[in-house]
């Protein structure tokens, strides 16, 4: 008998009973659809993060404070050893870098007539727009001579502008930052958030004036900053930059040993290959959970194939006795196996797509059912159906004809 | 006529040792081609053991059996299938009809493990369906037809490889008195024909109709051209 003749007499058996195939194919359905839209899920997260990273622009550097040691401590250990003045170093002194923003990032209550608001005060200089590729959609942003004199301005975050003022014009007016005056100058464009920071409920004043008004010097070198961002000239200058950058850096905090750094600089491959280790991780486990409920259905597959050999024992008996070889009667079983587990990996598949399709109305997350997590979910279920379908399959082609007529 | 069936010295022993059943010992048989015959014996006897030897469907512990001119007594499962698919139709009491399947599909079964092409399946299926008058049944389940019509799409489904052998385990078992005359009418047709016919049975009215009985007791042949009109009850029992 060959292979096409066994396939027909598979699906001829299983649509014999349909209720019990669509059960039995239920556990690969669900865990097929659970793999699928995990990995879309997952893969959606990181074209989110990675879209996000590369909005900051090919050619931007991060200085940050604190060695890798140190910055294991996290949170309030961590050692804020940068100052404004090493940003204009940065910007005087290192030929590739082109523009440099210091920020200083610190909460703040803000308030205008009745209203209160929860935001982040962050303290930069004028080039902070540039650096960051952010635009303004009212007013103007911060300037030189803001910076000079410490005056009082703001620039507001889009949504922040919007709680405090609603369909009031926000230029012009002015409002209370931790009970220090500013004047409104302009209102930043949609961000979205960035980094982890959300910049469209933020105030941005200038750094200098947040140091002499809000939080006072902090350090006996100059005004602390949270990190500083730089952009180098070009792709090709980045190595560059860095690297000047940091001589600088040593020079000036009098390091000789590298191992004492105390900033470290990230670019956006390093943030890139950071962001894809963790989402790659999360991924393999959202994967890894869903996979579980694959393997039970394959379990389910099995049981179901061995309650089946049971019942038709009289059958197979039948078979082997008008000439079915071993060969014959296992292909059959086995076949039914792949049929069932393979054509629940395929409705599962069309479920999990439709999930994700969902998945992405619903979420910012573009969730994407990859070609190859459906060729490999396919491909596994079906397998899954060829290993958890020997047993039984075996368990008939061993069966003995005599004891399998004569069984009631 | 040429002996199909020869049965020298077999022996078929379950167990070992002190364990040892001795279902079939020292059993001498021969059966020509063009026999019509039935097997008969009080349960326990070893006739149904005898059956499935002679079906192919088990092997004897001891012994050489030679059918159609073959040694097949110690040939592997694959051989015995093949055989049994090739040269031996079988009738059993329960029928063993697939429900799923039509009586057409049924009937074609032997030759789709024969590896017949599938135009020649259905009309070979369809004639002997024709053969044992149920041509207007072909598209029907099992479950539509009669215990009588059953049986004869079994019938139908043993002879449609062209067997040498026709082997019935109580054929008539399950059927009314009516339709026992009827199938056993087709046997001793399809006996005509040149099929050589063994039937397992405890009837005495149904071996009458066969030309000799071969009686089992013990495990042992005790007649092996007993007239089917020296049954009687006292036969049956002792």
């Amino acid at each position: 008998m060959d292979f096409g003749e066994s396939f027909q007499m598979a699906v001829k058996t299983l649509a014999a009973s349909k209720l019990r195939s669509g059960l039995t194919m239920l556990g690969i359905i669900i865990g097929n659809a659970s793999v699928i839209s995990m990995v879309g899920l997952g893969e959606g997260g990181r074209l989110y993060i990675n879209q996000q990273l590369q909005s900051l622009g090919p050619n931007i550097l991060f200085i940050v404070p604190g060695n890798r040691e140190t910055r294991r401590l996290g949170g309030l250990e961590t050692s804020r050893n940068l100052v404004l003045a090493d940003a204009e170093a940065i910007a005087q002194q290192v030929p590739s870098v082109v523009d440099v923003a210091a920020e200083n990032t610190t909460p703040g209550l803000i308030t205008f007539l009745n209203r209160n608001a929860n935001a982040s005060v962050i303290g930069t200089n004028p080039a902070f727009i540039t650096v960051r590729n952010f635009t303004t959609d009212q007013g103007r942003f911060l300037g030189d001579l803001d910076m000079q004199r410490n005056s009082a301005v703001a620039v507001l975050g889009n949504a922040l502008a919007e709680r405090l003022f609603e369909d009031q014009v926000a230029l012009g007016q002015s409002i209370r930052v931790n009970n220090v005056t500013f004047e409104v100058v302009g209102v930043l464009a949609v961000q979205g958030s960035n980094l982890g920071v959300n910049y469209d409920d933020a105030v941005i004043i200038p750094i200098t004036t947040q140091a002499s008004r809000l939080v006072g010097r902090t350090s006996p070198f100059g005004i602390e900053v949270s990190f500083i961002s730089a952009t180098a000239r070009d792709s090709e200058s980045l190595q560059t930059a860095e690297f000047q950058v940091t001589n600088l850096l040593r020079l000036r905090h009098g390091i000789v040993d590298p191992a004492e750094d105390d900033f470290f600089i990230q670019n956006q491959d390093t943030l890139l290959s950071i962001a894809d280790t963790i989402t790659g991780a999360l991924t393999l486990m959202l994967a890894a959970i869903a996979s579980i409920s694959l393997l039970v259905g394959g379990i389910g597959i099995m049981n179901i194939m061995l309650v089946s050999v049971r019942e038709r024992t009289q059958e197979i008996g039948l078979r082997k006795a008008i000439g079915a070889s071993q060969q014959d009667i296992l292909l059959q079983f086995l076949i039914e196996a792949v049929i069932l587990s393979a054509a629940g990996g395929v409705i599962g598949t069309l479920v999990g797509v439709s999930g994700i399709s969902l998945l992405s109305l619903l979420t910012p997350f573009e969730a994407t059912a990859s070609g190859a997590a459906i060729v490999l979910a396919v491909g596994v279920s079906g397998s899954i159906g060829l290993f958890f379908g020997v047993i039984p399959a075996r368990q008939a082609a061993k069966l003995d004809p005599i004891v399998a007529l004569r069984s009631i | 006529m040429s002996a199909l069936i020869t049965l020298q010295n077999i022996a078929k022993v379950y167990g070992s040792d002190n364990t040892e059943v001795k279902a079939l010992w020292d059993v001498n048989l021969t059966i020509t081609q063009g026999d019509y015959c039935s097997i008969m014996g009080p349960s326990g006897s070893g006739k149904s053991t005898a059956m499935n030897v002679i079906g192919c469907l088990d092997r004897p512990t001891q012994g050489q059996y030679l059918f159609d001119g073959q040694d097949v007594a110690q040939l592997d499962d694959d051989a015995l299938a093949i055989i049994r698919n090739r040269k031996i139709g079988f009738v059993f009491q329960q029928f063993h009809l697939l429900p799923q399947l039509s009586a057409l599909d049924n009937v074609a079964l032997p030759m789709v493990y024969g590896g017949v092409p599938p135009a020649e399946r259905r009309q070979r299926a369809a004639e002997a369906l024709q053969r044992v008058g149920l041509a207007n049944r072909l598209t029907n389940k099992p479950s539509q037809l009669s215990g009588g019509q059953q049986q004869r799409v079994a019938i139908a489904r043993a002879i449609v490889n062209r067997p040498l052998l026709l082997l019935a385990d109580e054929p008539t078992g399950a059927l009314d008195t009516t339709t026992t005359e009827e199938v056993m009418a087709i046997f001793a047709e399809l006996n005509q024909g040149g099929i050589t016919v063994v039937m397992v049975t405890h009837e005495p009215a149904v071996a009458r109709l066969t030309q000799r009985v071969v009686w089992f007791r013990d495990g042992q042949v005790i007649h092996t051209h007993m007239d089917p009109e020296e049954i009687s009850y006292g036969t049956l029992v002792g």
